[in-house]
Formats: C-alpha cells, sequence, structure tokens
C-alpha cells in the first residue's frame, strides 16, 4: 500500500486550487504563529527583567532577521483572522457555493496586504 | 415524544441541542465543547489581537521605558493578558487538530499533544507572570 494519503495528494496530484491552498495557508500560518508565541512570551519576559536580556532581545528584534520575523508574523496574523473570519460564515452557513468560495478567498489576500500595508505604514508614520 | 427539530434550519451553533436528542452516536454531550471553545477564542480574538497588533508592531522595537510604561498600564495589560490566553487556548486546540491530521501513530499522537500543552502552559505561565510584576511593580 504505497499510494498517497489524502493530506499529502496536494499539489502533487491535484490541480492547483486557491480554495485548497487557502486552507493550507491557514493551517501553516496557525502554526507560526503559534511559534511567534514563544517570542512574544521571550519579549514580555525580557522586558520584565530589564538589563542584558532586554538588550539582547531588543537588538534581535531590531536586527534584519527580527524585522522579518516580526513582518512575517504580521501577514501570518492578518491572514490567519481575515481567514477565520471566513471560517465563521462558513460556520454560521454562509458561502458554500464554489463562486462565493472562491470571491471570499480572493477578498481575503486583498483584506490582508491592505491591513499589513495599513499597519506598516502607521508604524513608519507614526 | 420530545419534539424533533429539523437539521437543516438550525445553524452550526445550534446543532448541539440537537446532537443531545442523538443518543448513543458519538460524544453527543462533550463533542462540541474543543470545537465551540474554538470559535469562542477565534471571536474574542479578533479585538484582541487587532489592539494587540497595533501596539506590538511599533512596541517591538521601542525602547524599555517605553515598553515598560505601556505593560504597566492597566489596560495594555489586562488587553495582553487576555490576548496571550486566548490565543494558546487558541493554539492548543488548534495544533492538536493538525496532530490528529498527520500522526498516525498513537504514542506519538499523545507525546505530541502533551508537549504542545505543557509549552503552551509554560508561554502563558511565563508571559502573565512578566506582565504581572511590571503592572503590580511600577
Amino acid at each position: 500500500m504505497n499510494r498517497p494519503l489524502s493530506p499529502f495528494m496536494f499539489p502533487l496530484w491535484y490541480r492547483f486550487q486557491i480554495t485548497s491552498a487557502l486552507s493550507i495557508l491557514h493551517r501553516l500560518t496557525g502554526i507560526a504563529l503559534a511559534v511567534g508565541s514563544i517570542l512574544l512570551a521571550w519579549w514580555l519576559v525580557s522586558v520584565a527583567a530589564g538589563g542584558e536580556l532586554f538588550a539582547a532581545t531588543h537588538a534581535f528584534i531590531a536586527s534584519p532577521f527580527g524585522m522579518l520575523l516580526l513582518f512575517g508574523w504580521s501577514i501570518a496574523f492578518f491572514y490567519h483572522m481575515c481567514n477565520g473570519v471566513r471560517h465563521l460564515a462558513w460556520d454560521a452557513g454562509y458561502g458554500f457555493e464554489l463562486q462565493q468560495a472562491y470571491r471570499s478567498g480572493y477578498a481575503v489576500l486583498a483584506a490582508t496586504a491592505l491591513l499589513t500595508a495599513l499597519a506598516w505604514l502607521y508604524v513608519f508614520l507614526a | 415524544m420530545a419534539k424533533v427539530r429539523s437539521l437543516s434550519d438550525a445553524t452550526a451553533l445550534r446543532d448541539e441541542t440537537v446532537l443531545r436528542q442523538v443518543r448513543n452516536l458519538g460524544s453527543a454531550r462533550s463533542g462540541l465543547r474543543e470545537w465551540r471553545l474554538q470559535r469562542l477564542t477565534a471571536l474574542a480574538l479578533i479585538p484582541l489581537g487587532l489592539y494587540f497588533a497595533a501596539s506590538i508592531l511599533w512596541l517591538a522595537t521601542s525602547d524599555r521605558v517605553t515598553a515598560v510604561a505601556w505593560l504597566s498600564s492597566p489596560v495594555p495589560a489586562l488587553l495582553v493578558i487576555l490576548f496571550v490566553l486566548a490565543g494558546l487556548a487558541h493554539a492548543i486546540i488548534g495544533l492538536n487538530s493538525v496532530l490528529l491530521d498527520y500522526v498516525h501513530a498513537r504514542a506519538p499522537l499523545l507525546a505530541g499533544g502533551l508537549v504542545v500543552r505543557a509549552a503552551a502552559v509554560t508561554l502563558a505561565g511565563a508571559s502573565v507572570l512578566a506582565i504581572l510584576k511590571l503592572f503590580l511593580g511600577r
């Protein structure tokens, strides 16, 4: 029995569809946000502790890699939140038609881009 | 005779009432608890997360005095604690459902679930203690 099991059918056996891609992205961003909570707890502890721990944490977050992580966190957060609202609508029984599912998918991508852009615009202007 | 409601006109959130009538066909009493907690925390995380995201993106690179001043004021302290707790409760359910889908052996599945819970509880404890220290010590 060497046939592929269902979660591993994508993308080798299935044609690319935005619906399944967004579904996998919801999981990936969820996992990324959970891993990100380690950095959040670390930052909170470093603020409380102060001294060298805060200096090292601050230097890490302000480094190019740290800023990349923060930017990635913001995209993952806004995407997971917008797609989560889409899931809540499905839970309430709305938007199951194929065309609606595609439209809400594109709307989620647009909203993610808009929210991420607005958030960082606010950071750089404020 | 008990009144039987049609499944088709009940939305998902009302299905528990229907499920309670379906005895001996699965966990009709507590099966929806985790599902509902995931949705409840998802709803809570919309305002909490937006507040946190708007704050953290500029605070993360600020100096310590600014970060301490923010975390030791009552409203941010409360909202960040609620965000961390709701987020980690949401993460436990989410990561466990990922494990359930991809881990097909009993022992690693159990171990993975324990690691997720232990990590989440530790991170929640550390975060809450850090915020309480700043809030109480101001």
